[in-house]
């Protein structure tokens, strides 16, 4: 399953280097929220065996601010105010450990992973993209009682961020899918 | 046991063993060379970036994910710099899921701003000396907790425990992980200096036991034989060497009481 993007994660151009780095602060809520289009969950239907079912998010940018991201289920005008309660729609969190921005010089923090040589054995780009996993079980489970596609947003709710973050395109992916087990 | 030493909860401590914990890094930030804490601080995020994180490649099979070995290794180096400092100390643990009356968020051995000896409390912070970073980092680090409802609780724990597959299981307990780091905020918020953070250390001893309680249900067997030959880089250590904290001369235990009796001799 490829992770590595061939081009860099689209972002807000970045802000001339401030002259010494300051401490990360919690920012809280005010980064973009994303919305899936609705998706199929006949998977969690009454009639189906269904153990488990996870929300798998791949290619995760993680080179900037740290982030908790909530998952909430057919709720698109969620935010970081949002009650995290069943009746909005909330199905659990991940959390991001971010680096805080790039403390290098220009292309330090460039990932090229698909682009090395084939005897190229040093260890792999430390920004190589993240996968989280958020289990959601008795959500999906509850949703398909009524529903047969849901909506998934992610609400960024930044935890600390330092000067050389983009605190607004905070969560940023490249794919996302339910995985069920039965 | 006795050859074995033994990390002890942070809520445990005696008065004894947090001085010789506080003395341990005070020793160790008084150094500027490579038994210092500046510079092994220095090994995880800027400006050396040798740490693990989430998965961090895609062409290996699961994805290498390092992010547990690599931290045992870190800190069992860690813990060796600061037995060298004050003989005997061991690295305790920061049960985070604990709350009133035994702890409300950052325990306070963290956070008084001296210690019993009247010094100024070397678990409280440090200051960060990276002039060659672009941009520069030279100032003490700084935290922004969250309130303790915020912290993972037991039941998070026990749901990780459950998990029996090595990689469902690491990247679970890797976002509890990330979880604290984001609460704890500050330094401790981002990979690039959250290893200047003097609770740093204390954090990642609770996500190895948990990872040791783990290891006790269910064995090593499938964790994926490519990662058991990796090397943890820049530690003389490949994942196969940390696999049992007894190999590496520890256990945890929550608290620990020695009484002398003697022999028959």
């Amino acid at each position: 399953m490829p992770r590595t993007p061939r081009k860099a994660p689209a972002r807000k151009e970045a802000a001339p280097a401030p002259r010494r780095l300051g401490a990360p602060k919690r920012v809280g809520g005010g980064a973009k929220t994303f919305t899936s289009k609705p998706v199929a969950i006949d998977f969690a239907a009454p009639d189906h065996r269904m153990t488990r079912a996870d929300l798998e998010i791949d290619g995760i940018f993680h080179g900037e601010a740290s982030y908790e991201g909530r998952i909430f289920l057919n709720n698109p005008n969620a935010d970081h105010n949002t009650p995290r309660t069943r009746g909005s729609g909330y199905a659990g969190s991940f959390y991001l450990f971010g680096h805080g921005g790039c403390l290098g010089d220009p292309g330090h923090c460039e990932v090229n992973e698909d682009g090395r040589e084939k005897y190229d054995f040093r260890a792999p780009h430390p920004l190589t993209l993240a996968s989280k996993r958020v289990t959601v079980t008795d959500a999906v489970r509850e949703l398909a009682k009524a529903n047969k596609e849901v909506t998934v947003t992610v609400v960024p709710v930044i935890t600390a961020a330092n000067e050389l973050c983009d605190t607004e395109n905070v969560f940023r992916c490249q794919d996302m899918r339910f995985v069920s087990y039965n | 046991m006795a050859d074995i030493r033994m990390r002890l909860g942070v809520h445990n401590l005696d008065a004894t063993q947090v001085g010789d914990f506080r003395n341990s890094y005070r020793g160790m930030m008084a150094i500027s060379d490579n038994r210092g804490y500046q510079v092994l601080a220095g090994r995880h995020g800027v400006p050396d970036w040798f740490c693990w994180h989430h998965q961090q490649n895609s062409r290996v099979a699961q994805n290498m994910r390092l992010f547990l070995p690599w931290h045992r290794a870190y800190l069992y180096n860690w813990e060796m710099a600061m037995r060298d400092r004050v003989p005997g100390v061991t690295l305790p643990w920061w049960d985070w899921t604990l709350g009133p009356p035994r702890q409300n968020g950052l325990p306070s051995i963290f956070t008084d701003r001296t210690g019993a000896d009247g010094q100024p409390n070397s678990l409280l912070g440090f200051r960060i000396n990276l002039p060659q970073a672009n941009p520069p980092v030279v100032r003490a680090t700084s935290r922004a907790p969250g309130t303790p409802d915020g912290l993972p609780t037991q039941d998070d724990v026990d749901n990780c425990l459950a998990r029996t597959d090595w990689s469902d299981f690491s990247d679970a307990l890797e976002d509890i992980h990330d979880q604290v780091h984001g609460w704890v905020s500050g330094d401790m918020g981002v990979i690039g200096t959250a290893a200047y953070d003097p609770i740093f250390w204390s954090h990642h001893a609770m996500i190895d036991r948990i990872w040791w309680l783990w290891q006790a249900r269910n064995g090593n067997g499938n964790i994926p034989a490519d990662l058991v030959g990796q090397v943890l880089a820049p530690f003389n250590m490949q994942v196969r060497d940390v696999l049992n904290v007894h190999d590496l001369g520890y256990e945890y235990g929550a608290a620990q009481s020695v009484v002398p009796i003697g022999g028959t001799s």
